[in-house]
């Protein structure tokens, strides 16, 4: 489990506050940590846990299949190699119920709004797995009609290079995204709510006080 | 095998025709652009040439054909360097658009070239002869720029509209690269234009929920 950016920091008594922290930058600043607020930290910490543990067990992909790339998915996807193991069993084929948009192919510069707006479809959480060098950098299609890796247009989480590469690389790539899964903060809500303006006026005057400001 | 055809179209368009030769089987007969038509029209209804399939239109070229230099002079480049198409000597005509004509009937194949000056890339369409020429000239449009008279919807066919210049001309950069395609403009299918989300003819993208529109501390 990395750091918890949002966990409250306890203010040193000799008070160690950075020189670059502005006021606005709430994010950044330091708090007493009180009780409650260690309590929250404590059950975000653990939700966060559980949702990720649930999130990466469960990964349905959106395959998003361009080329010959698809031939090494099927496989993966079979009994052999069995991509089922890891709990990303099912293949969506509407983005709306996709958790992870596989890039298996060749991109190129016509198909690309196609693609953002497949990625735009998706519900949060998502991610992107770009399965192949096409789908990560171009490939040796180095010409006029090849977009030069996908995350020229959204953003990729997992790189599996290969061309096309094995389902075991498939595999580790989904392990990798999974271990990434699993260390992300998850909440149960995710919409960003409106500022409490007045709790904000009170946290910066008090700040400021306790700064000399 | 098929110099009778050649014969067949000489004797025909005595002027038209202004060279043909045979290059490993495959008989090539050289016209004027402006007889194209007429000659191509010759060959689809003759009863002896009866030559029903137009196989492929094919552009080439010749603008690295004496050197050999197949545009690596611009490897290193987004450009197509200047010294580079200096050194090129100008072959003209640069242009063949190739006509290879088939019979079903009769087994037989022929070419059918007309070239082009660099400064003139105008022929006539041959859309009226076969119904295939259609693809086939809007992909000459796309990949060399030759301007087809008289085509019915002369558009790229392979590339995008926004595509900058005709890439299978040799003066083409070879590490050009182009601008991102602008995104698709899908209106609110359910609930119709609006001021809603996806109504009132705005990209998705401006008013999907996406990334950008999330906390951005929740997932990274």
């Amino acid at each position: 489990m990395s750091e918890n950016p949002h966990r409250l920091t306890v203010l040193k008594p000799e008070g160690n506050v950075p020189e670059s922290h502005q006021i606005g930058d709430e994010a950044a600043i330091p708090v007493l940590v009180t009780r409650l607020g260690e309590s929250i930290g404590f059950f975000e910490k653990n939700l966060s846990n559980a949702l990720g543990w649930a999130r990466k067990n469960s990964i349905f992909q959106y395959p998003f299949v361009t080329a010959c790339c698809g031939m090494e998915y099927m496989s993966a996807m079979a009994g052999r190699y069995d991509i089922a193991r890891f709990g990303a069993e099912f293949p969506r084929f509407s983005p709306r119920q996709a958790d992870l948009l596989m890039i298996v192919g060749t991109i190129n510069v016509k198909q690309s709004p196609v693609l953002k707006l497949v990625y735009e479809q998706m519900t949060e959480p998502k991610w992107v797995m770009a399965f192949g060098v096409c789908a990560s950098s171009g490939g040796f299609y180095d010409n006029y009609a090849t977009m030069q890796g996908a995350d020229r247009v959204i953003p990729v989480d997992v790189y599996v290079p290969g061309c096309p590469p094995r389902p075991e690389q498939v595999l580790d790539g989904l392990k990798i995204l999974q271990d990434k899964i699993q260390h992300q903060l998850h909440r149960a809500a995710t919409l960003e709510r409106a500022p409490d303006v007045e709790l904000e006026t009170k946290k910066r005057s008090f700040l400021g006080k306790l700064l000399g400001k | 095998m098929s110099q009778a055809l050649v014969d067949l179209v000489r004797e025909k368009f005595p002027e038209a025709v202004t060279g043909s030769h045979s290059h490993r089987g495959d008989e090539v007969v050289i016209v004027r652009r402006e007889d194209l038509v007429e000659v191509i029209r010759f060959l689809r209804d003759d009863p002896q040439a009866d030559m029903k399939l137009l196989r492929q239109i094919a552009g080439v070229d010749l603008l690295t054909w004496r050197t050999e230099m197949t545009g690596g002079g611009s490897l290193a480049s987004i450009e197509a360097p200047e010294y580079a198409l200096q050194k090129t000597p100008q072959v003209e005509p640069r242009f063949y658009v190739a006509y290879n004509l088939y019979s079903i009937t009769r087994h037989h194949a022929l070419r059918v070239r007309v070239e082009l000056r660099s400064d003139d890339v105008k022929l006539p369409s041959i859309h009226s002869l076969y119904k295939t020429a259609d693809w086939w000239e809007r992909y000459l449009y796309d990949m060399f720029g030759f301007e087809f008279e008289g085509h019915p919807n002369l558009q790229r066919l392979l590339l995008y509209p926004e595509f900058q210049g005709h890439p299978l001309r040799k003066d083409y950069p070879v590490r050009k690269r182009q601008l991102l395609v602008p995104e698709l403009d899908f209106p609110d299918l359910i609930r119709g234009p609006g001021p809603g989300p996806g109504g009132a003819g705005l990209p998705m993208s401006q008013t999907h929920v996406g990334r950008h529109n999330v906390d951005p501390d929740a997932y990274d």
